[in-house]
């Protein structure tokens, strides 16, 4: 876990609100792995800092994900190039490729594409074939990025791909790592108990201290979503437990 | 940012500078703390984030293990946040066990913070950790706003809080503490119950109780319906009650509430309080107790005061 001060360096669009900042830190990028995420925070800015699962990290730089969803999101779209920004990180335990399957199946839903270009190339130098499976309300929605042997794109309202939700648009592989809206990823467990499945939770401190981003487990109790998460077995999780969307922030 | 640069600029002369402070029983090597609930057990974090710790208060235990409050458990609010966690803890036999034995090997006393449903259960919690190595005091939580039974209940009555302390005053030697709720009409009440009862401190304050509403969704943004408010919104109001409580009692105080810097503890420092506990920082900051310690050396420094013995403040006695 690293506390750098981390600069922006640029800002992409890559759907209709959705964007991807990239920021300037080394160390962060070295060492970070799919599915792990960094905690962010700027001054002046809100109180608390705001997880991001790490996008694509190259070289110096990491990049991460959003849309405006509340004032801290909007605050950190209005950033400039060479703001600062406080990166801890990297976060939590990420995506296990290592037990040899030899076809993965990315599933993603809107935001949920943050974790999958970094899998992608994971799983790649694990030697497996990746497919690229991602979905949105409408074609406008969509990530423009995909990363995968095979790309399948999937709308809720059929503009563009396949006509239904992402976890229906899945082909047959040896491996499914998910990650989109809590309900989604309900979905992925019923039909595949041993997917990966990235979690999302309101957080609080992002290293296991405060609690705050409790998972309910089907053995019962809660684990973090910070520390033991974000990657979850699908089938572990008490889904009917977990809020389906998020207490979003309010800012002063 | 600033308190950062100076303090660095004045590592060498920091051993010059004593920052050690007498607090309730135990000789602390600086007086800055983590606050329960914000630090788990200390296990998680970085030893390097650990050296300028006064003094460990552990996250809030029972006697049983209790899986705590179903999410969301936390929302932002502005200039702090409400927590409702439920005191997710592995009971009493869970923390002699995992945790004890590691505080043992540490170089900072580190208190229990304890936790019970009647005056009988926190008096057996002291009993069942009275004399396990690495425990060094008690800190007796009488205002937890988040759990159904007990907690807040006996940090608003002088009787009860008086019962609660007494409870575990009789079963141990080691320093007992009491954490006060700001949810009460005349905090001195209250501490002097305490201190007559055999508190050898008090700290001040828990959370003020607070409720956040979806307006999407028409209810409460967290499932236990209302929570703990911290953060920098509570500050001034727990420096006032912080300052209330030393005014109203001869046992020294621990300011908490709020502090993000050096300046933040020295307003507690100078309203009376021995001593300050950190918390909500240190979920945005990890390194927030080392910055808060550094930052009132850094004061100490540039107003030529040696220790923090001298530093003047501001208690009139009631």
């Amino acid at each position: 876990m690293l506390l750098v001060d981390a600069p922006l360096v640029a800002r992409r669009e890559v759907a209709r609100g959705m964007f991807v900042l990239t920021l300037e830190a080394s160390e962060v990028a070295e060492t970070v792995r799919a599915g792990q995420f960094v905690n962010l925070g700027w001054s002046p800015g809100p109180l608390l800092r705001r997880p991001f699962s790490v996008y694509k990290a190259d070289g110096e730089r990491i990049e991460v994900i959003l849309k405006a969803v509340g004032g801290g999101t909007s605050q950190m779209l209005q950033m400039k190039p060479g703001e600062m920004i406080s990166c801890l990180g990297p976060l939590g335990r990420g995506f296990d490729l290592t037990s040899g399957p030899r076809t993965v199946a990315l599933v993603s839903g809107g935001l949920g594409v943050a974790p999958m270009p970094l899998a992608a190339r994971d799983a790649r130098a694990a030697g497996m074939q990746v497919t690229w499976v991602h979905g949105a309300r409408s074609a406008d929605e969509l990530c423009s990025e995909a990363d995968g042997d095979e790309v399948i794109l999937a709308t809720d309202d059929g503009s563009k791909g396949f006509a239904g939700t992402a976890v229906n648009a899945v082909p047959d592989a040896d491996l499914v790592l998910a990650c989109g809206p809590n309900r989604m990823l309900a979905a992925v467990a019923m039909r595949w108990p041993d997917a990966q499945v990235a979690v999302e939770t309101y957080m609080g401190c992002g290293t296991g201290v405060c609690l705050g981003c409790a998972v309910p487990l089907v053995r019962g109790g809660y684990d973090r979503a910070c520390k033991e998460g974000p990657v979850y077995r699908a089938a572990d999780i008490e889904w009917s437990m977990l809020p389906s969307h998020l207490p979003y922030a309010i800012s002063a | 940012m600033v308190d950062v640069a100076i303090a660095s600029a004045l590592c060498d002369q920091r051993v010059s500078i004593d920052l050690s402070v007498d607090v309730g029983g135990l000789k602390l090597r600086g007086p800055v703390m983590a606050a329960s609930g914000t630090f788990g057990y200390g296990t998680e974090v970085p030893l390097l984030e650990r050296l300028a710790l006064g003094a460990m208060v552990s996250k809030g235990i029972f006697l049983r293990p209790r899986a705590g409050s179903r999410p969301p458990r936390i929302v932002e609010t502005p200039s702090g946040m409400l927590n409702a966690i439920g005191l997710q803890g592995p009971g009493v036999d869970g923390l002699i066990s995992d945790y004890a034995p590691q505080w043992a090997q540490w170089d900072f006393p580190v208190l229990v913070n304890i936790n019970g449903e009647s005056a009988d259960e926190y008096g057996e919690l002291a009993s069942r950790l009275d004399g396990v190595p690495g425990i060094a005091g008690f800190e007796i939580n009488i205002s937890c706003p988040n759990v159904e039974q007990g907690g807040l209940y006996f940090g608003n009555d002088p009787r009860a809080a008086a019962a609660v302390t007494e409870a575990v005053r009789k079963r141990t030697d080691l320093p007992v503490w009491v954490k006060l709720t700001p949810m009460v009409t005349d905090i001195g009440v209250i501490a002097r119950a305490c201190e007559a009862a055999g508190a050898d401190a008090l700290c001040a304050v828990n959370t003020f109780v607070g409720m956040s509403i979806d307006l999407n969704a028409r209810r409460p943004r967290l499932s236990f319906r209302t929570g703990g408010l911290s953060g920098p919104a509570i500050r001034p109001l727990a420096v006032h009650l912080a300052h209330q409580a030393a005014r109203a009692v001869s046992i020294p105080v621990v300011g908490i509430g709020g502090i993000m810097r050096g300046d933040d503890a020295l307003e507690f420092l100078i309203a009376g309080c021995a001593a300050v506990q950190v918390g909500t920082a240190t979920f945005v900051n990890p390194r927030a107790i080392a910055q808060v310690h550094d930052g009132i050396a850094a004061y100490l420094v540039s107003h030529g005061l040696g220790s923090l013995v001298e530093l003047p403040r501001y208690l009139p006695k009631d």
